[in-house]
């Protein structure tokens, strides 16, 4: 059962990666970014690595606010 | 044209790949090579050895001790080195953008001065705090440790950074100072590795430290003080990254 | 049929599809033309290579590698080595986003554009420029 969520939530980070590479508006792709970091951290607590899991919840939200820090200064439209 | 080649180039290395697949272990079997030789003998002794029954901290804070002091070191350096790349004085700041600064509530104020955030806020705030000591003392026995701490700690100081609105956030440091702090984390980790030598022991043997203690406790003082050094390590770094990036960018509620 | 499905993502499903999002995280930086999306595309192919050390540990009939009583076995708990390795990794990822970022703020700031085209263009604008002063002084 575990093997077929892991495989369900591996395809969803397929398809936010996907999103991101053919998306045309940047704020898009960052709040898509941190959708994928929340499929990240629970594929880990799945797979049974909770210490993990932690640490890339936080990270992942950091990295996040990081990024929407710089895409104040940036236009959002990209070609 | 070097686009196409290159999603061409990509589909073949993800398909050859997959005849390959039988060499690596099958997910799951507790017999499979990684599983068998080594990790044994870390999951057998973590208890009696490092006296933490989080198998995890222990592999980081004891038996890979060195390595993780130099993960501190890594983590410190990105942090110096963002203060380093934005240090020149920018011409002038990057305009926030107008849109933002639009957007008005009911009573015609900026949609980001209401009250009720600043107050939900300053509540929410100690209790990450806590949390984050929670997490780093609890370290070795239920799950947490220093990095994760040091992470809850960064986004406390970002929550609050970016929600609340006052003149100046609650310790006003910029970024060089914060890189400073910063680097007081891989201090206190070589310095405990001294303390482990001046008790007779190699660097970073804990059951070595020159306290009159039982040989078990002797750990967790030792990984405690680890951690500890990491937890700042993290978030100076944090605070750091942040300070430098939000300087350079001016804000909607710079200019009012 | 659940077995058949099972034996098959065991064996090849599961690393078939970290490989696909690895493939993507490089597709996404050559195929991007935006500095943020390449650093964003960069993370997601360090969530794959985690993804793939901590598959390597895991144990079907293992628990989370916290021992609850000191008699321990070593079959009932999952290989803490990967977590200890992968739990760095994460966070070092977070000096290097922040790095990456402060660049992107610069060549921003230098520039006035993080388009991979504009800023060839830009780039070629300026040496062309700065020779030519060269030559006239």
């Amino acid at each position: 059962m575990t093997l077929i969520l892991q495989a369900v939530l591996l395809l969803g980070l397929i398809g936010i990666t996907v999103a991101i590479i053919f998306g045309k508006d940047l704020m898009i792709s960052v709040v898509i970014y941190c959708a994928f970091s929340f499929l990240t951290m629970l594929l880990y607590n799945i797979m049974g690595a909770p210490d993990v899991a932690f640490t890339e919840a936080v990270i992942g939200v950091i990295s996040t606010v990081f990024f929407i820090i710089i895409l104040r200064s940036i236009d959002r439209k990209t070609k | 044209m070097r686009k196409t080649i290159t999603v061409i180039l990509l589909i073949i290395s993800v398909l050859v790949p997959f005849m390959a697949f039988d060499v690596l272990p099958v997910i799951g079997d507790p017999q499979s090579a990684p599983n068998t030789h080594v990790s044994d003998y870390y999951i057998e002794n973590a208890i009696e050895e490092c006296n933490s029954p989080n198998m995890v901290t222990a592999v980081i804070v004891d038996y890979r001790a060195f390595d993780t002091m130099f993960e501190t070191t890594v983590m410190f350096l990105a942090g110096l080195s963002v203060v380093i790349i934005l240090a020149n004085k920018p011409k002038r700041r990057i305009p926030a953008h107008s849109s933002l600064r639009r957007m008005k509530d009911a009573g015609g104020r900026p949609i980001y001065k209401t009250v009720n955030k600043d107050v939900m806020i300053s509540v929410i705030e100690p209790v990450i705090l806590i949390y984050a000591i929670y997490v780093l003392f609890h370290g070795e026995v239920s799950l947490g440790g220093g990095f994760q701490a040091g992470a809850l700690i960064g986004m406390t100081y970002l929550l609050d950074i970016m929600v609340v609105k006052r003149d100046r956030p609650i310790f006003d440091i910029p970024k060089a100072r914060a890189a400073a702090i910063a680097g007081f984390g891989p201090l206190i980790y070589a310095l405990t590795g001294i303390v482990t030598i001046l008790g007779g022991g190699l660097y970073l043997e804990y059951n070595k430290i020159p306290l009159p203690i039982h040989h078990a406790e002797l750990h967790s003082i030792g990984i405690t003080a680890v951690e500890i050094g990491v937890t700042i390590g993290v978030a100076g770094t944090i605070i750091t990254i942040l300070n430098a990036l939000m300087e350079r960018i001016s804000f909607d509620d710079d200019n009012d | 049929m659940m077995t058949m499905i099972n034996t098959f993502l065991a064996t090849k499903g599961i690393y078939f599809l970290t490989l696909v999002l690895l493939a993507l995280g490089v597709a996404g930086i050559i195929v991007c033309n935006n500095y943020m999306k390449k650093l964003i595309c960069m993370n997601v192919m360090q969530v794959a290579v985690i993804f793939f050390f901590l598959c390597l540990g895991q144990k079907s009939p293992g628990t989370i590698p916290v021992a609850m009583d000191t008699a321990v076995k070593a079959s009932q708990y999952i290989n803490p080595l990967p977590h200890g390795l992968m739990l760095t990794a994460i966070v070092v990822s977070l000096g290097t986003t922040g790095v990456g970022l402060s660049l992107l703020l610069r060549i921003r700031e230098k520039y006035g554009t993080i388009e991979e085209d504009d800023l060839i263009r830009r780039e070629d604008l300026m040496t062309r420029k700065n020779k030519d002063g060269g030559d006239r002084k």
